[in-house]
């Protein structure tokens, strides 16, 4: 037990703050692999897809893992990593808000992880790592069988351990005090073929220490000494231990001094050691002596520590020292769960009564506060058998000391849970004393337990001791709890009364009523109903009554039972009388019922109710109403006429170029000059051409001699020109020419910073800030860029050591407020000083800045250097301001990094060992990122070692940063050093260290000692024992490149000189080159490609968007016959092709007549209409299609016909879309065909009132330019004027594609009264834009305006644009915002108004 | 009356508009009813009460229920205040969402004809 709970905590804590799975997800792709990230993104989006694929789809999905695409669902990789996501997030929240585990959570996350298939190796160690000390509720005992059970399962489940794990185990075993033989734990080591490393003999040496066995330690450490381990001070503070639990104190003392001589420091792990050696003895004199030993020096114990303590005193047997140890707690609210933690274990181990002074010693806020304190603590009591009596007097004390508000119910609901009778009656009893009702339910989770196992004893017992304290049962506890475990209701009856159980009779008899009624036993009902004399209501019984008459069938039974209800007198006498009564009744036994029920007992619901019509039974017509709307809403109105028969009054309604040279355009300025002609153009154009080729000597003097001519253009190239050329004085003169010239113009942001910088240069402060004005009075676009060019101007001139520049410029950069006055953009005022070594200075500007602006840049090196030259006042100054401002941690870390920094480490350990301070992720990553950026590899490793204890730090994020380095670096060495640490801090690496690591030791040829997290897009995978080699990897970044430029021909090229060295790329390159040469429509290389892949990687397939575009690009080829056998493929894989391919191919085959493929193609998609999103128009429609083409028009139009009248119909006739086959129908101008079809739509439209087709033929028709057809068709059937919801979507369909405005034209012409339509007219306006068509637009909005209708925002916007554009006026206001800007308004005010 | 109860049982269906109150972290020793309706009775009249009741697999209800009031009026009444303590344990009381009621639950309203 040397270090309880600590590590553990630790570990969990750290391993999982709350940004964690942000980093997790980002960082796994890795530097230099964004897309990578951005895919595993995306699959964790859905992480619902995973638990709804079948097994089979998992299967194939794993087969094809790497071959993947954005879209893929997640593979088995990412699902083990979420996994292992999932399970560390459940089992730390747990340890962050109580401290521990709970078994049942342990136990859950195990067996979902079993579940998971094959557990990766660090789930294995979350897992094993839970089993100690983190249970406290546990036995010892229990939680090493838990540890086992769980090696053992994973084991089989083909999890290979490495020593990592061992060594979980043996910490473990440690933390259970599992007595076991360290000599047989490295026989089943070296069977499983794992070497021991430093953190197994440490521990074997804690083992062989904690049962004081001096001698089997010293062997170990023998061994380590041989092996030149180092003995670090957990070893020392293990034999501290061994010494004294051999009886040997003296030694146990004396070891501390032999640390020293061995140039190690005692640290808090070994006082505590020693503490620990001492409470066990009950020596209190040399604990105290001890800790004030501790105080005295630099060393510092936190509360867990101290607990511990207390701990041992407790199990040593001498509780009366634990007060004494309390009083030096100083309960910071971090240590609350390990408070707790100790609780619970004392619990465990029986002293509770100690567990319950620690208890009452916490200072929880008491006052006002209705949250309660110390239920986990009764809980466990209870759960641990703790005696009543203890119980009550606990609950008593805990309700004194105002922790808790009803400790007692507490208490007897714990009970009820674990069906601990007895207890739970004393409890009761307790309860009544104090005046509290005892109610029914409380008893039923009893009741509850013992009909779980039918136990009849154990039901009648409960009863009695209803009676006991006084409480009758109900209807409900008979009902519910009592009679489902007896053969019969009369057996329960008697065996009450053999066992004395006195019950209400009245009560019990309507409770058999109701019991026999939800079993459908309406005989009873009706017999019981018959002879019964007492008074009860129809509505009391109602709810059981619907059961009943669910359950059975025997309609004579509900009509009889209906009809006494209504007929006789005992049941439906109040007010509303029989007829509501009953109808009501009705009303809620319809509606208790499905549809599906409704409609699967159609025929004797109709019996029932013809039946109840002959016994005269009626119902008010307000009933009638709402039986009828459910009906209609379960869609049996065909019973609705059944049902009225019963209506009261007989009153139902039931219806319803190429350049030319220099000295050309030298000649030719010179001969337009002589010819007097205009030159500005010419001249302009040769200004350009001399600025690009940067001769500024002879662009100055053409500018000298044609002055008169210049354009701002030409001023605006030659400005930049001086600029570059470092020329201020020409490039201000040129300035004020061009602001002469035209002085609204403006210079590009670029231009602008380019003189602001010239000018700053050459000292023109005023003039650089005029500048500065004038961007900010012309509204020059600021990008981000253009702030980092005013930090680099102003980084500038702080080098040179120009003051006034640096504070004038950024005064005026902030104040126009052109930039923001970020850290960044502050740094040089700082900068200045420090350049300087002006100390005080920089600190008084850093300060400065923060008073003005809020922000301290530079401090980090401000502190660095003031540290470096023992500036001990303006250090305090600093802190001291930090601390004020930013607060004391921020203050802290400030101090920290800068020691870290300067090599002050003995003083950064201070720091970051202050009470109180917990980590910042944030600062922590600045920081090594800093130290990797500067590759200093002794200040990350001090930072990481300092960290050790800080509270909340996520170890696992460290220990990644450094070997980050140790890789830059190549330090294999060091990075195996790491992860013998990272076993001895008890940390869980992550995938992503874990493959880090492996990564280092592979790139330096050695052994990878533990099993590496595959990655799902790894490209080792691919060659496990050889990695790829630097031309490989060259060769296949090109052609990820090239295809991501979408560069077809040069990636197909890299293809083919990877094919000749015979370089094979991974899964993921050819799967992307395969989908580019598709897209760019080159199928026969794709095919080659994939050939090729197919080859030469096991298993290859294409996925789900590749085999897509395979079918596109084969349907455009007119292989229709490979299409299909690809459509094939892709559905054997289990994958989704996408709509578009699918629509592709069976248009094709309908084109072609070939009816049978489109059959084929219909039975493969066979239940995937919805996934692929297809319509089930477009079988309808190419079926048909192809019927035509293979001149069948006659059975195409019956069936079309047949499937539009029949009864059962597949698609609602409002759905029923024909204006594809229509169209093709028209393009291809089959004639007889469209004259068939359209009597056929018009017969519809006629005799069926089916309008759908005949107004899809007429927009057809509309559509391709057969106005006057269309015309004598609406002539011939007017109700296609009616059907405006089919002309509006027709309408916004066609604003969205460019050259439809003389469509819509013609369709307004032939439907005037469409123009009123908002929808119709705002899309006509968008077709007059998309066509640039002003003059149509300007005769619609003038209409539109005559008859006063008010155009929305949106359509007003389009209008003005498009009368910009054209260079016209535009009569109203445009309205200000974006388009997108309008287009939402618009929604959701369309929104609001549904 | 029946009218009103056809609409009643409608409205149990749909619950759209209605004055009613859900109520979380009811405390396991209060029953169904009767603690819950000599509560909430202060506010104004309830109509029904309801408690997400009786888990028949553990005996305990799963500390859920709504509140049906008369009027619009009653339910603010309820929301108003600040603490509402029964069995010494606070209760958590919110407007109920527009949303179908659904589970299976054990009324009152069976008492209350």
């Amino acid at each position: 037990m040397a270090a309880l709970l600590r590590p553990a905590c630790w570990l969990l804590r750290a391993a999982a703050a709350p940004y964690l799975p942000l980093s997790l997800r980002l960082l796994a792709g890795g530097p230099g692999r964004p897309h990578a990230a951005l895919c595993l993104r995306a699959a964790r989006a859905r992480p619902a897809a995973g638990g709804l694929l079948s097994q089979a789809r998992l299967r194939s999905i794993a087969a094809e893992k790497k071959n993947y695409l954005q879209e893929e669902p997640a593979s088995s990789h990412r699902r083990n990593a979420s996994q292992f996501d999932w399970a560390l997030m459940r089992l730390d929240n747990s340890v962050r808000r109580t401290g521990r585990i709970p078994k049942t959570l342990l136990q859950k996350v195990f067996d979902n992880t079993c579940h998971s298939g094959s557990p990766g190796g660090n789930q294995a160690l979350l897992l094993l790592r839970s089993c100690g000390s983190l249970l406290p509720e546990l036995k010892l005992s229990e939680r090493t069988e838990f540890a086992h059970k769980i090696w053992d399962e994973l084991q089989k489940l083909g999890t290979v351990y490495d020593v990592s794990h061992y060594n979980a185990l043996l910490k473990v075993y440690l933390q259970n005090e599992h007595k076991f033989s360290p000599t047989d734990f490295l026989a089943k080591m070296e069977k499983g073929n794992i070497q021991p490393n430093r953190v197994t003999y440490q521990r074997l040496i804690a083992a062989y220490c904690n049962m004081g066995d001096i001698e089997g330690a010293s062997t170990i450490l023998g061994f380590m000494k041989t092996k030149d381990l180092p003995v670090t001070e957990a070893v020392f503070s293990a034999l501290v231990t061994g010494h004294a639990r051999s009886g040997d104190m003296e030694n146990a003392e004396n070891i501390l001094t032999v640390m020293k001589e061995a140039g190690i420091e005692p640290g808090p792990d070994t006082y505590l050691a020693l503490l620990n050696a001492y409470a066990e003895k009950g020596d209190i004199d040399h604990v105290k002596q001890t800790l004030e030993k501790v105080e005295k020096s630099d060393l510092y114990l936190m509360d867990r520590d101290l607990l511990q303590i207390i701990l041992s005193f407790s199990k040593a047997g001498y509780p009366q020292y634990v007060p004494e140890i309390l009083e030096k707690i100083t309960y910071e609210r971090r240590y609350i769960p390990d408070i707790m933690n100790l609780i619970l274990l004392l619990v465990t181990e029986k002293l509770e009564d100690t567990a319950l002074q620690i208890l009452l010693a916490c200072p929880i806020s008491r006052e006002g506060s209705l949250n309660d304190f110390g239920s986990f603590f009764l809980r466990h009591c209870v759960t641990m058998n703790t005696p009543a009596e203890k119980l009550k007097d606990y609950c008593t004390k805990l309700k004194e000391a105002q922790l808790h508000m009803s400790p007692v119910q507490f208490t007897l609901q714990c009970a009820l849970v674990t069906q601990k009778f007895d207890l739970a009656k004393v409890l009761m009893k307790a309860l009544k004393e104090e005046g509290f009702p005892i109610r029914t339910h409380y008893f039923w989770p009893l009741l509850v337990g013992h009909q779980k196992e039918k136990n009849v004893q154990g039901i009648v017992e409960v009863l009695k001791g209803m009676h006991e304290i006084g409480v009758t049962p109900d209807q409900e506890t008979y009902v519910n709890y009592v009679f489902p475990s007896f053969d019969s209701i009369k057996s329960v009856r008697a065996i009450l009364q053999e066992n004395g159980c006195p019950h209400d009779d009245n009560v019990f008899s309507q409770a058999e009523l109701r019991s026999k009624a939800v079993n459908g036993n309406l005989d009873y009902i009706l017999s019981f109903l018959e002879s019964n004399t007492l008074p009860f209501s129809f509505a009391s019984l109602r709810g059981s009554l619907i059961l009943g008459f669910r359950r059975s069938m025997n309609i004579n039974l509900w009509s009889k039972i209906t009809e006494l209800l209504y007929k006789d007198g005992r049941y439906c006498q109040e007010p509303p009388g029989p007829t509501e009564a009953v109808g009501y009744f009705l009303y809620n036994l319809i509606d208790s019922m499905s549809d599906s029920e409704v409609q699967a007992k159609e025929e004797r619901l109709r019996q029932y109710f013809h039946q109840l019509k002959e016994m005269n039974i009626k119902i008010p017509e307000n009933i009638y109403r709402g039986i009828r709307n459910l009906l209609d809403s379960y869609h049996v109105p065909e019973l609705i006429k059944d049902v009225n028969i019963l209506v009261e009054r007989e009153k139902t309604d039931s219806r319803k170029t190429s350049q030319p040279s220099l000295s050309d355009l030298e000649s030719k300025l010179e001969k337009l000059k002589a010819e007097n002609q205009p030159i500005r153009d010419i001249l302009k154009q040769l200004i350009l051409m001399l600025c690009s080729e940067e001769n500024m000597q002879k662009a100055l003097e053409l500018k000298a001699k044609y002055e008169s001519d210049m354009v701002v253009g030409g001023y605006a190239a030659l400005i930049n020109l001086c600029c570059r050329h470092d020329n201020a004085e020409d490039a201000l003169n040129l300035k004020r020419e061009f602001d002469r010239l035209d002085s609204s113009a403006v210079l590009d942001t670029g231009k602008y910073v380019r003189l602001v910088k010239v000018l700053g240069k050459h000292g023109k402060l005023q003039d650089a800030i005029n500048i500065l004005k004038e961007m900010k009075e012309k509204d020059v676009l600021i990008k981000d860029a253009t702030v980092l060019s005013f930090f680099h101007i102003l980084n500038g001139a702080a080098l040179r050591g120009e003051t006034e520049t640096v504070k004038q410029l950024h005064e005026a950069i902030v104040t126009l407020g052109l930039a923001k006055p970020s850290t960044t953009l502050s740094s040089p005022l700082v900068t200045l000083y420090l350049e300087k070594d002006d100390l005080p200075a920089a600190l008084e500007s850093a300060i400065n800045c923060y008073e003005k602006y809020k922000i301290l840049p530079r401090i980090h090196d401000v502190l660095c250097k003031l540290i470096e030259k023992g500036e001990t006042e303006l250090i305090q100054k600093a802190m001291d301001f930090v601390s004020q401002e930013q607060g004391e941690m921020t203050m802290l870390y400030d101090l920290f990094f800068a020691f870290l920094q300067t090599g002050n480490y003995k003083e950064a350990k201070k720091i970051i060992e202050t009470p109180g301070i917990r980590a910042r992720p944030t600062r922590l990553q600045w920081f090594c990122d800093r130290c990797i950026a500067n590759n200093q590899v002794e200040t990350l490793e001090k930072l990481v070692e300092l960290t050790q204890k800080l509270f909340e730090c996520d170890r696992d994020q460290l220990y990644y940063s450094l070997l980050k380095l140790y890789k830059v670096n190549g330090d294999w060495q060091k990075a195996d050093a790491v992860w013998n640490k990272m076993q001895e801090e008890n940390i869980i690496p992550r995938e992503k260290t874990l493959r880090l690591l492996a990564e280092i030791l592979r790139n330096n040829n050695q052994e990878v000692p533990f099993d590496v997290p595959e990655l799902w897009y790894e490209e080792e995978k691919d060659s496990p024992t050889s990695l790829p080699s630097p031309v490989e990897v060259n060769l296949q970044k090109e052609l990820l490149n090239a295809c991501h430029r979408r560069r077809n021909k040069d990636a197909f090229n890299i293809f083919l000189t990877a094919k000749k060295q015979n370089i094979v790329f991974d899964n993921e390159a050819y799967a992307r080159l395969i989908n580019l040469l598709l897209m760019k429509d080159n199928s026969t290389q794709a095919m080659q490609v994939k050939d090729f892949a197919e080859t030469h990687i096991k298993g290859f397939t294409l996925n789900d968007a590749a085999n897509s575009l395979l079918i596109i690009t084969q349907v455009r080829r007119d292989y229709l016959k490979d299409a299909l056998t690809t459509l094939k493929t892709a559905l054997d894989l289990d994958q989704i092709p996408s709509r578009l391919a699918v629509t592709r191919l069976i248009q094709a085959c309908a084109l072609k007549g070939d009816i049978e493929s489109i059959h084929d193609i219909q039975k493969l998609v066979n239940g995937l209409e919805d996934s692929i999103g297809l319509s089930r128009m477009v079988f309808i429609n190419n079926i048909a299609l192809a019927q035509i083409k293979n001149n069948n028009i006659d059975v195409a139009i019956e069936s079309i016909e047949n499937m539009l009248t029949s009864e059962n119909q597949t698609v609602d006739p409002q759905y029923f879309g024909l204006a594809y086959l229509f169209r093709k129908v028209i393009e291809g101008q089959l004639e007889s065909a469209l004259e068939k079809i359209s009597i056929m739509a018009e017969r519809l439209a006629n005799q069926f009132a089916v309008y759908k087709p005949v107004t899809d033929l007429f927009l057809q028709l509309v559509d391709s330019g057969k106005v006057d057809d269309a015309r004598a068709l609406l002539q011939r059937c007017g109700a296609i004027a009616e059907q405006i919801p089919i002309f509006l979507v027709f309408c916004v369909r066609n604003s969205q594609r460019s050259g439809k405005a003389p469509v819509m034209k013609s369709l307004l012409e032939l439907i005037p009264e469409l123009i009123d339509k908002e929808e119709a007219y705002t899309c006509l306006m968008k077709s007059y834009v998309f066509d640039n068509d002003v003059a149509s637009a300007k005769a619609l909005y003038e209409s539109l305006t005559a008859k006063n209708v008010k155009l929305n925002d949106l359509c007003l916007k389009r209008y003005a644009v498009l009368l910009k554009n054209a260079g016209e006026s535009v009569p109203f206001t445009e309205p200000p915002e974006s388009f997108e800007f309008y287009a939402k308004q618009l929604k959701e005010s369309k929104e609001t108004h549904l | 009356m029946a009218a009103s109860a056809a609409r009643g049982a409608m409205a149990l269906r749909t619950n759209i508009g209605r004055p009613v109150a859900f109520v979380r972290k009811i405390p396991w020793t209060a029953a169904s009813t009767s603690e819950l309706r000599e509560h909430f009775a202060q506010f104004g009249h309830v109509r029904k009460c309801t408690v997400l009741f009786s888990d028949k697999e553990t005996g305990f209800h799963k500390g859920m229920g709504w509140i049906h009031f008369s009027s619009e009026e009653e339910l603010h009444n309820a929301l108003q205040q600040e603490n509402h303590v029964i069995d010494g344990v606070k209760l958590h009381v919110q407007p109920q969402k527009p949303k179908a009621l659904q589970g299976d639950q054990t009324s009152d309203e069976e008492k209350d004809f």
